[in-house]
């Protein structure tokens, strides 16, 4: 499997589904906009979710509740405690899970994994997702876009989520938005708000944008990275591959 | 393959960094602490799950060794199947066979990306449905040049570091003791070692599959706070 290779030829167009991991720190929303790309995307995709829970199987059940996807199409994991090792050096469970989705429902368009909620150095591997988006959210603090580390630099969408919080939060929700497409070097950076629609089309346009290009064999998967680059004594500044 | 071959991929099945999925398997200490066992017991624990489902994981990877390999073993009489259907009949918790089937998978999945061609990992492919975990064990031991005794020693190894390890997230102590439980297993492994592989056929695979550990398997399976899945 070709991972973290630059060219730009064009891949054999893939025939399984899209797998796009959600990842972000405890309380940012992950969960919701599992959710709202169920409602955005499920009438004219075929999708299924699977979940990752540090403790519970609470997110598979909030989404179970929220009536967006069959039940059979939402399947948790256990990660034994370890949310990042599930997403990151020992996907199998993972893996196996998202393969029996494709199985039982082929054909699938759109497979969503949820990551546990870790701290900011837990991005998903390319072994397990095609695309992944980072979550943020206003009330984390308008200085964590600023700080930087692999998901808020370099997943392939950055959300900052709950823009309707900033004002009770003591958050300029705009500045938070321009820090992190300073970090992000180009990349996208999406401002969510449940109680905006137009954000929430333009979530649900991002995705569609990116099954394009992965069905036309033109996307291919990046590693965020574990570690954010940083800068020595020597004044040097690098990334670790 | 050569000896040290061999040897290394005994190493690699006995590694719980090995990327199968173990993550998720606490060799049912998780069920069992949250149905009143106390953290104290964990070493006893350990050792009486060595001697009931330890053992009969182990004799049945022997036994898929044997399965997987028909050239070597044309006396053997049994097929893959067989060992299969012998390990289910002895597991009555729906739950613990599809954990045991998550982990069979994870192993044969490691099987199939580095000795897809080989005869045992043909074999497992050929079984047509998720493998229990030591059935896949015992082919993908065969499939890495690993001896049948040495496959039965990893999977008690295997099943003693689960139970070490996840204590060490559930219970949490110095983790220098919870590797001295597994190092104080040595005689029983070694005795369960022999037996394991004096079983020559599955009808003779061993039954002792501790029924109070099957019971709270049901009961985690309907746990909404849990970390592992058995």
């Amino acid at each position: 499997m070709p991972e973290n290779h630059t060219h730009d030829h064009t891949h054999a167009a893939p025939t399984r589904a899209l797998r796009l991991g959600v990842a972000g720190p405890v309380g940012v929303g992950k969960s919701t906009i599992l959710a709202t790309l169920c409602r955005e995307l499920a009438d004219e995709l075929s999708m299924a979710v699977v979940t990752n829970d540090i403790y519970t199987d609470e997110d598979a059940r909030y989404l179970r509740s929220a009536g967006v996807l069959p039940v059979e199409r939402i399947h948790a994991v256990e990660t034994g405690a370890c949310p990042h090792t599930a997403i990151r050096d020992d996907v199998t469970p993972n893996l196996l899970a998202v393969e029996d989705l494709e199985d039982r429902f082929a054909p699938l368009d759109l497979v969503v994994v949820e990551s546990g909620g870790d701290n900011l150095t837990a991005t998903f591997s390319p072994a397990l997702v095609d695309a992944q988006i980072f979550v943020l959210d206003v009330a984390g603090g308008g200085d964590v876009a600023r700080k930087g580390g692999p998901g808020i630099e370099r997943a392939d969408l950055l959300v900052v989520n709950k823009t309707d919080l900033a004002p009770y939060v003591g958050v300029d929700a705009e500045q938070m938005v321009a820090d992190a497409t300073s970090a992000r070097d180009g990349r996208p950076v999406l401002a969510l708000s449940q109680r905006d629609p137009e954000s929430v089309s333009r979530l649900g346009d991002w995705a569609r944008e990116v099954l394009r290009t992965f069905r036309a064999g033109q996307h291919v998967a990046q590693d965020p990275g574990p570690m954010a680059p940083h800068t020595h004594a020597d004044g040097t500044t690098h990334a670790h591959a | 393959m050569t000896a040290g071959q061999a040897g290394l991929g005994a190493l690699l099945l006995a590694d719980g960094r090995l990327p199968v999925g173990g993550l998720v398997y606490s060799a049912g200490l998780e069920p069992g602490l949250a149905d009143g066992m106390t953290p104290a017991d964990v070493p006893r624990y350990l050792r009486a799950r060595l001697r009931t489902a330890g053992l009969v994981d182990a004799a049945t990877a022997v036994l898929a060794h044997r399965a997987a390999m028909p050239d070597a073993r044309p006396d053997a009489g049994f097929g893959l199947d067989d060992v299969q259907e012998a390990l289910a009949a002895r597991t009555p918790s729906a739950p613990l066979r599809d954990a045991q089937a998550v982990l069979g998978r994870g192993l044969a999945r490691l099987a199939e990306r580095l000795r897809p061609d080989h005869p045992a990992t043909v074999a497992l492919r050929g079984l047509g449905r998720a493998p229990l975990r030591p059935v896949a064990l015992g082919c993908a031991a065969a499939a890495l040049g690993v001896d049948e005794e040495a496959t039965a020693r990893a999977s008690l190894y295997d099943d003693a570091q689960a139970v070490a390890s996840a204590a060490l997230k559930l219970s949490p102590g110095d983790p220098a003791d919870a590797a001295g439980w597994v190092l104080a297993a040595e005689p029983d492994v070694a005795a369960l070692v022999r037996s394991a592989v004096a079983v020559r056929h599955p009808d003779d695979l061993p039954a002792t599959t501790a029924p109070q550990a099957e019971g709270w398997s049901l009961t985690h399976q309907h746990r909404t706070r849990r970390i592992f899945v058995a």
